[in-house]
């Protein structure tokens, strides 16, 4: 929709007192009026000098014309002739006054006559001598005074004064006026067209293009550049604020979007905050009640196994004699049945224990631990040939009381499964090929097969005959445990008759949520 | 010479036959009093209850105790005799199945002299039972209360 002001309001506008309009009209008018004064002072000045030389030609001809006759009319002393021929000079024009005053030399009471009263003000006085020729000779016998006032040229020049200025004044303002109107038809009009426009325009209402009331010119002007360039930048603006908009509206949606999602971040959390804790208790819970059973076997279930053990004796000890046949075979049966029984117990009371309390983690030589249980086994069967192939100063975070028990079992182990070889070779070393330290635990014994290899952890399983070598097979599944633990992984690699190695790992994660101190009592 | 008073606080009966067969055994000969609770040992050592009237010459030299007892227990036990002035210093003698360390410490910070594990092999347990009785209440020196 095209939009032009009501032109009453614009032409108003144009002459406030800070349009440009009044100002245009000021500086016209002074600068027009400048001009007509100084245009009618040179006019001025040329007439009155045309007027000026117009009085002194006259008076030219009063010498050239009257100075003879008069100088003739004054040596015959003809007052009447000299009166008349005054007269005739003194109607000439601007000529105020003639007088003729004769040569007092040598005259008694010499002649003076004078036509008109001399003007003091504004005059020109012209003085001729009066001379007359007698027979070759010139003799001067007066003075011929003409008087001529300026009055006339004064008036003159001042009513030319007056109508010049007033033609121009009127002239000036009306052109004044003319150029005004011109000029607020133009521009100002159009200018406060724009300004109102522009002062309403508004981002992100429907735009309407900006028209001025006018018939286009056939050449686009600076009006239409400037219309174009705001209807362009209009345009511009627009489709950056539309742009911007929709800008905006998709973050507001990402917003909403991510407070939901935080929203259900946050429910999820609270969820699984409530069931870490739920799944906490409930594993403190079972904690404690695995803790108990185990203070119930250590106490209860040995007792009767120490009381048939007891009484086994008893019998063996009192009654002996009264024993027939496989009596005493049988005795000894429930013998070793009870000593593999409380060797169970105390294994598996290790191996509880192992998994129970705070681990006491410090930097641990675990080389000097090798070494240290490895001297302890040597003691308890020094007969037998032994040799450590010991990395020094391997040193790792590991609680030291369990850690020994873990070294203990994997050399019991090795130690055991060593038996049939004339020298036990036992190796122990860190790879760090992988870029994570993997210790490595090996034994030249008699090995294991691989296809077996999952069971090996698990307690009370064996991969070898119970008649080859002894213990209950809760030794690798302790092992593994206190690997665990530490939050490491346990493997092995052997082969039959090949010897055995084992591998662990430290803190591959953290394991502060799976420890829990339980003590009893 | 009379002979030692030795208070054994064992309520499984069983387990007490077999102890009291070890002390039979021994070369030693000791006064054993058998108590079968807590109660009846507390009883025994500040002569009260059913033991009322229970002569001072058997005021107990070695108190053998086993930790779970019906009743007071093995520990409140030992509370009670320690904060009597006649019992501040008499050997106490823990002597149970528990091998469980925090049964140990408590016992200890309680101020029994030693803790033993029964052992399985009943011809140790004889040696043991000797070997403490002959230890505390001949070779041992104790202040006098």
């Amino acid at each position: 929709m095209p939009y032009s002001p009501s032109p009453s309001s614009g032409l108003r506008s144009a002459f406030s007192r800070r349009g440009i309009g009044r100002r245009l009209l000021l500086l016209i008018i002074l600068f027009s009026s400048c001009v007509t004064l100084l245009s009618t002072g040179v006019q001025l000045y040329v007439d009155y000098q045309r007027d000026l030389s117009a009085i002194n030609t006259r008076l030219d001809e009063v010498e050239s014309g009257y100075l003879g006759s008069i100088s003739a009319s004054l040596w015959n002393l003809d007052i009447r002739q000299l009166q008349l021929q005054l007269e005739g000079v003194r109607h000439l024009p601007d000529i105020q006054s003639v007088a003729v005053y004769e040569n007092p030399q040598g005259v008694d009471n010499p002649l003076a006559l004078r036509i008109g009263e001399p003007v003091e003000q504004r005059a020109i006085v012209r003085e001729y001598r009066l001379v007359y020729h007698l027979g070759g000779e010139g003799r001067d016998i007066g003075r011929l005074v003409i008087n001529a006032s300026m009055d006339e040229v004064y008036r003159r020049l001042w009513e030319k004064a007056v109508v010049i200025l007033m033609t121009q004044g009127v002239k000036t303002f009306v052109v004044s006026l003319f150029i005004l109107y011109i000029f607020y038809r133009l521009v100002t009009q159009h200018l406060s067209t724009i300004a109102q426009f522009v002062s309403r325009f508004k981002l992100g209402k429907a735009t309407s293009q900006l028209t001025l009331a006018r018939t286009p010119p056939r050449k686009a002007d600076e009006l239409d550049q400037v219309t174009h360039a705001f209807n362009e930048l209009g345009d511009n603006l627009h489709q950056a604020y539309e742009a911007l908009r929709e800008v905006n509206a998709e973050l507001e949606r990402d917003i909403i979007a991510r407070r939901r999602a935080e929203e259900e971040v946050k429910r999820l959390n609270e969820g699984l905050e409530q069931r870490v804790r739920q799944r906490t208790a409930e594993l403190e819970a079972a904690n404690k009640e695995l803790a108990s059973f185990s203070y119930s076997v250590s106490h209860d279930l040995r007792a009767p196994l120490r009381r048939i053990e007891g009484f086994r004796r008893i019998l063996v000890e009192d009654c002996g004699h009264d024993l027939h046949g496989d009596a005493g075979h049988y005795l000894s049966r429930i013998e070793s049945g009870t000593r593999e029984m409380a060797e169970m117990i105390d294994s598996f009371l290790r191996l509880s224990r192992v998994t129970q309390g705070e681990l006491c983690v410090e930097d641990t030589n675990v080389s000097q631990l090798v070494q240290r249980v490895f001297n302890q086994q040597q003691e308890r069967e020094p007969d037998r040939p032994a040799r450590l192939e010991l990395e020094p100063d391997i040193c790792a975070d590991v609680d030291r009381r369990i850690f020994e028990v873990l070294i203990t079992n994997l050399l019991d182990n090795a130690w055991k499964y060593s038996r049939q070889r004339n020298e036990i070779l036992i190796r122990f070393a860190r790879d760090q090929s992988s870029g994570q330290n993997v210790y490595c635990l090996g034994d030249n014994g008699v090995g294991f097969d691989m296809k077996y290899a999952d069971r090996l952890f698990t307690p009370f399983s064996r991969l070898h005959k119970a008649e080859d070598f002894d213990g209950i097979g809760i030794g690798l599944a302790t092992v593994q445990r206190i690997i665990a633990r530490h939050g490491g992984r346990i493997w092995a690699k052997s082969s039959p008759g090949a010897g055995a190695t084992f591998y662990f790992t430290l803190w591959e994660r953290n394991t502060e949520c799976e420890q829990g101190y339980y003590s009893v009592g | 010479m009379s002979k030692d008073t030795i208070l054994l606080v064992e309520d499984h009966p069983d387990e007490a036959e077999l102890a009291l067969r070890g002390f039979a055994k021994m070369a030693d000969d000791y006064d054993v009093q058998l108590a079968r609770d807590g109660e009846e040992a507390l009883d025994f050592l500040f002569s009260r209850g059913q033991h009322r009237g229970r002569p001072s010459a058997r005021k107990p030299g070695l108190i053998i105790l086993d930790l779970s007892l019906p009743g007071i227990d093995g520990f409140e036990v030992v509370q009670q005799l320690r904060e009597h002035s006649d019992y501040r210093y008499t050997p106490v003698v823990v002597l149970t199945t528990s091998d469980e360390q925090s049964d140990i410490l408590q016992s200890y910070n309680l101020g029994v002299n030693s803790y033993l594990c029964k052992p399985l092999d009943f011809e140790n347990f004889s040696d043991v039972l000797q070997l403490v009785s002959h230890y505390w209440l001949r070779n041992n020196a104790a202040p006098r209360p």
